[in-house]
């Protein structure tokens, strides 16, 4: 059985160690392999073996951080940061809402779809409707992740959907998920899908845009 | 049976005369009074006036001094934001990193920041309701309020990059907390909330719980016992099924379990220790009073048997509540009388 070339890096963004990241990364780039093909092999597929390990159950902020963390020390070696050279799909746009504690879900949310290929847009945190729309718009998204972790900012997101229909965009997808947020119905937020975990918005952009999911 | 008198007997898995009742309330005792949200969280005569209005409405067994998740960073030294009608949020961190936190000042609170005011609170409500009914001292636990302190992003790399560094800052906010339950457990409070939902297995691993933060959750806990707390409380929101087990070593007298957690789950992890919990906090805004008298009937039942059982939200119960939504759960437990 041959050895996995990409295999050390997997299992060293899968673990979350960058340093190990770092090195394993550098190591490809210096035996020739295109640095498309290590996002691909080496990322993409840590992050298509990480959502098919992090169920509900398992889940955890801190390894999940930790993955994202090795994962813009690999890209930041490979594209000195821009992410560009890494997103061959589509445009999401990421935004916490005005008054939310923290947005640290959406920025693991991010690493997620940033992993699988997507181009990433990151609004940040404390953002109005208003400028979610316009920068959806603007960028061509074909869906918008809201993170919420109270329960204030749901009279915000339920405007959301009628906001971009208005501006002529009613064809973006919306989805919610966080602390609060999960625990609502999509219905009830006015949004296309809630997820309980940073994984699920992958999963459902995947299958909203035609790309098969790897569950190995 | 007093309030105090049943949640008293509940925790030493004693009989009631029925299953007592907590609604966790917060800034909804200031909507219900008719009363700001941004007023609420400083005031400490206003929410003790709000949270009496409501327990005099509802008739539920305990009564908070509680205001947000930043009293403490904020008396650190962290630059708050207040808004009209959400809770407060930091928008600077005191620390980070490089800070030399052990010579950074712990706060006083009987001055710093709003923790007077929550001392106020604390003295008006035991005023009012003596030794009738359960008032409860609120601190946020120490691994939340390290969040809250540096930020969790920092927090948690620094707990992973330099372990031993993470500890000094770790043992500032323990320090931190152990100070304000004190002064709450001295102006009156029967017993001190530790509310760590950073310290859930959402947030860390179980390993990490049991490396860094049992040992403190345990010390604390002593600390408030020796403070004169009749019981300690701990309350991480969220999925903690994994980390229950360890509940057990930090004794720990009453274990709030989220929605999340199964309650037969939270009975096998946590073996003689009361349990609060665990109807869902949004089904107090979107649902029914017969889904949650429902929800309420099943979890008593659930709990028959074993007993040391407080009924209750998983976690806060929003602002914007419905009222009828927490008079269904209240009258639920009046249904076992």
């Amino acid at each position: 059985m041959q050895n996995n070339p990409y295999q050390s890096l997997i299992d060293a963004l899968i673990d979350g160690d960058r340093d190990k990241a770092y090195q394993s990364a550098s190591e490809l780039l210096k035996s020739g392999i295109p640095k498309e093909r290590i996002v691909v092999e080496g990322i993409h597929k840590a992050m298509e073996m990480l959502d098919g390990k992090c169920t509900a159950e398992q889940f955890n902020l801190l390894e999940l951080m930790l993955t994202g963390r090795a994962v813009s020390t690999v890209i930041d070696l490979l594209y000195k940061g821009d992410q560009s050279g890494v997103a061959s799909r589509e445009t999401i746009v990421l935004a916490a809402l005005e008054g939310d504690i923290h947005d640290l879900g959406k920025s693991i949310v991010k690493t997620v779809l940033m992993g699988k290929g997507y181009r990433t847009v990151d609004c940040g945190k404390d953002v109005t409707i208003e400028k979610i729309v316009e920068t959806a718009k603007k960028e061509g998204a074909k869906a918008i992740c809201i993170s919420g972790l109270i329960s204030s900012v749901m009279p915000q997101i339920k405007r959301l959907k009628p906001s971009l229909e208005e501006a002529g965009c009613g064809d973006i997808a919306v989805l919610a998920g966080g602390a609060a947020l999960k625990q609502a119905t999509a219905e009830v937020l006015n949004v296309d899908y809630v997820g309980i975990t940073a994984f699920d918005a992958g999963k459902y952009i995947d299958t909203l845009l035609g790309y098969s999911h790897d569950q190995s | 049976m007093t309030s105090l008198e049943r949640i008293s007997a509940t925790v030493r898995f004693e009989r009631t005369d029925r299953v007592p009742v907590i609604a966790q309330i917060g800034a909804h005792s200031a909507i219900f009074a008719k009363k700001k949200l941004i007023d609420y969280v400083r005031d400490g005569e206003l929410a003790a006036y709000s949270q009496i209005t409501a327990l005099e409405h509802y008739g539920y067994d305990a009564v908070f001094a509680i205001f947000d998740s930043c009293v403490e960073t904020e008396a650190a030294g962290s630059t708050i934001e207040y808004r009209e009608d959400i809770y407060p949020a930091v928008i600077k961190y005191i620390l980070n990193p490089d800070s030399d936190v052990e010579k950074h000042k712990l706060p006083d609170p009987h001055q710093d920041g709003r923790m007077p005011e929550i001392l106020k609170c604390v003295r008006i409500l035991r005023q009012e309701v003596g030794d009738k009914t359960l008032v409860v001292g609120t601190v946020i636990g120490p691994m939340t309020v390290l969040t809250q302190l540096m930020g969790m992003e920092r927090a948690l790399y620094m707990a992973i990059d330099d372990p031993k560094r993470f500890v000094k800052f770790f043992d500032y906010a323990c320090q931190l907390v152990r100070r304000f339950g004190l002064a709450q457990l001295e102006a009156g409070a029967h017993l001190i909330l530790t509310f760590d939902p950073a310290a859930s297995q959402t947030v860390i691993p179980p390993q990490f719980y049991r490396e860094f933060v049992l040992p403190r959750h345990r010390e604390l806990f002593k600390t408030f016992k020796e403070g004169g707390a009749i019981a300690n409380w701990v309350h991480s929101a969220g999925r903690i099924d994994d980390i229950m087990p360890y509940y057990q070593e930090t004794n720990v007298d009453i274990v709030n379990f989220d929605y999340e957690v199964d309650p037969l789950s939270a009975i096998a992890n946590t073996g003689h220790i009361c349990l609060d919990g665990n109807i869902k906090p949004l089904s107090f805004i979107f649902d029914t009073p017969e889904i949650i008298r429902q929800e309420s009937l099943k979890l008593m039942g659930i709990f028959k048997e074993r007993g040391g059982f407080i009924l209750s939200s998983g976690c806060e119960i929003p602002p914007e509540s419905k009222p009828e939504n927490i008079e269904a759960m209240v009258n639920a437990a009046r249904e076992t009388l």
